[in-house]
């Protein structure tokens, strides 16, 4: 199958870190590429894990398994309330799964990230005073901190790979090595990271990033261009798997065949 | 049984300039927007802003000049980008920020909603939140010697929330199948030492007692009601209405210019008496487009 997407060649990298029995949680971003990266992408994958046979339980919000076939038109309150799924709780309740240890996975991402996959959007500047004053830490501190894996999904430019993170508002793996064990914190930190040029994980010992495979038609070079910090690399830099004419067909045919997850439009 | 059924004027008196004030909803829903107005309208400063997941509301709040510390976990315009007013007030240090997560700004209305001290777990460690907020510290287990991150109770001066239904005595109603999210609402309609409800519609005693598993509040954790019909507007309120992104957008257009600023509150908030009249001004065709002509679910 011809013409893959970056998009579709992200969705379906995403799906091959999933294992047997996940439960996951997707935000319910708004807003062309923050709604691709936040909603749709992560959708996407989970969709083609459970097709794979993966007993993926999904947590959108509040709902739980929402019938994810008939996503609403709109993210408004009459369109979300009618939206069929198993279970739609409380909100205290859904971030106290978080808390409960539940979460498998989650997705995440930021105006920054850092070697360590540390995040940041609570502003831009170290000063008394931000230079650029961003939206705030919401749930993904919660997911930094409590989720198993945390999967960070982030558009791959110099200006968000920083060397540091002016603010660190959702914790990676702090200044590395066995920082997460030492302070305490219950989840395990971000698993891969996942851009629209390359998947990155994290070396196990010093938990610094480190370039695992480039998607079609990147060099390495180009991904090293766009990071602002020395990038590690392993052993071996890989071509980022394409997405199998099965993959493709479910994606296409049975996922997303409206385009509505994988190709808003992007203002 | 006294009426607790007031106007929106004499609801929003109750605030005194930098007092606490909680506000209820969540990004772009039901967010008490009928008051925020009425706060503008009576030029009320220096307001220490509590929010677990806030919108238009706080950002119309930091641009008209009500606020002088802010504390939430997120502000922001939804779909259309950053909240302009919150970040110029923000950026130029005219008010303070105060940050929290989502668990951690729920912690302290939900500590403060059933009266304990704080809610200690393993919230915000290893972030820099804890130290822009003096409402989260560290504690450590009597039980493992652990430390942990203390989320302070909050009990406002007055808390503001927007629901669907109430009778005259504050006993407050949600609809059937009320979005879950409404939660929130009712832990910070309980941790207010003053709490404000606006609602949709006042009903009658009957209408209260014949489903009164609905009621979220009961009138003794309530200080008034007041009746504002598209209370929320331009945000959703359930299944009742939808967002006005259209307004939203004006909004958002003009919240990056002082001059339109200026202009939009001296249209929508300056320029009419009370709530009704802004209801007339919005137009019934605008309302009736957001409705959702589907029945409350």
């Amino acid at each position: 199958m011809t013409d893959v997407t970056t998009e579709e060649v992200m969705a379906v990298a995403l799906s091959h870190q999933f294992g047997e029995k996940e439960h996951g949680f997707v935000g319910l971003g708004t807003g062309d590429r923050a709604f691709i990266y936040a909603v749709g992408i992560p959708t996407v994958a989970s969709q083609l894990a459970i097709e794979r046979g993966s007993d993926f339980s999904l947590q959108y919000g509040t709902l739980f398994d929402p019938d994810v076939a008939v996503i609403p038109e709109t993210l408004g309150d009459p369109d979300l309330l009618r939206w069929r799924c198993a279970a739609r709780v409380p909100v205290g309740r859904c971030l106290d799964v978080f808390r409960r240890g539940m979460m498998t996975c989650s997705f995440i991402s930021g105006a920054q990230i850092d070697r360590f996959g540390n995040l940041n959007s609570v502003r831009i500047g170290r000063g008394e005073l931000p230079d650029v004053r961003l939206t705030g830490p919401i749930a993904q501190a919660d997911h930094a901190v409590f989720a198993q894996r945390t999967f960070v999904i982030l558009p791959h430019e110099r200006r968000v790979f920083v060397e540091r993170v002016d603010f660190v508002s959702a914790p990676g793996y702090g200044e590395g090595r066995d920082w997460r064990e030492r302070l305490g914190l219950p989840g395990g930190g971000p698993a891969k990271v996942i851009t629209d040029k390359a998947v990155l994980g994290f070396d196990p010992e010093t938990k610094g990033m480190r370039l695992e495979s480039v998607h079609p038609g990147v060099t390495v070079e180009e991904v090293v261009d766009a990071t602002g910090f020395e990038l590690m690399m392993s052993a071996d830099v890989r071509a980022t798997e394409l997405p199998s004419d099965a993959e493709l067909t479910a994606i296409r045919e049975r996922v997303d065949p409206s385009g509505k997850l994988l190709k808003a439009p992007v203002r | 049984m006294n009426s607790k059924a007031t106007s929106l004027a004499d609801a929003v008196s109750l605030i005194e300039n930098g007092s606490t004030v909680a506000i209820g909803g969540h990004t772009l829903r039901r967010h008490p927007m009928a008051a925020v107005y009425e706060i503008i309208r009576q030029g009320k400063r220096d307001l220490h802003l509590i929010g677990w997941n806030s919108g238009p509301d706080f950002d119309l709040l930091v641009g008209a000049g009500c606020a002088r510390i802010v504390e939430t976990s997120f502000v922001g315009i939804s779909g259309f980008g950053l909240a302009r007013c919150y970040r110029r007030a923000a950026e130029s240090g005219e008010i303070e920020v105060r940050e929290h997560s989502e668990i951690s700004a729920l912690d302290m209305f939900r500590a403060g909603s059933i009266g304990l001290p704080f809610i200690a777990s393993s919230v915000l460690m290893g972030s820099d939140v804890p130290a822009t907020n003096p409402r989260i510290s560290t504690v450590t287990s009597p039980f493992d010697g652990r430390p942990y991150t203390a989320v302070q109770a909050v009990n406002p001066d007055v808390a503001i929330v927007h629901m669907h239904a109430a009778d005259r005595h504050g006993n407050v109603q949600l609809d059937d199948q009320h979005w879950p999210d409404n939660d929130a609402d009712a832990y910070i309609g309980w941790a207010g030492t003053k709490t404000i409800v606006t609602v949709e519609q006042l009903v009658s005693d009957e209408a209260v007692r014949a489903r009164p598993e609905h009621t979220i509040l009961p009138r003794d954790a309530v200080t008034c009601v007041v009746e504002a019909p598209y209370g929320a507007y331009p945000c959703a309120c359930d299944s009742r209405y939808t967002y006005d992104l259209r307004f939203i957008g004006d909004y958002y257009e003009a919240s990056g210019d002082q001059d339109r600023l200026r202009e939009f509150f001296d249209h929508w908030v300056h320029g009419v008496a009370d709530h009704t009249a802004f209801l007339e001004r919005v137009g019934l065709d605008r309302l009736l487009a957001v409705s959702t002509h589907r029945g409350v679910l």
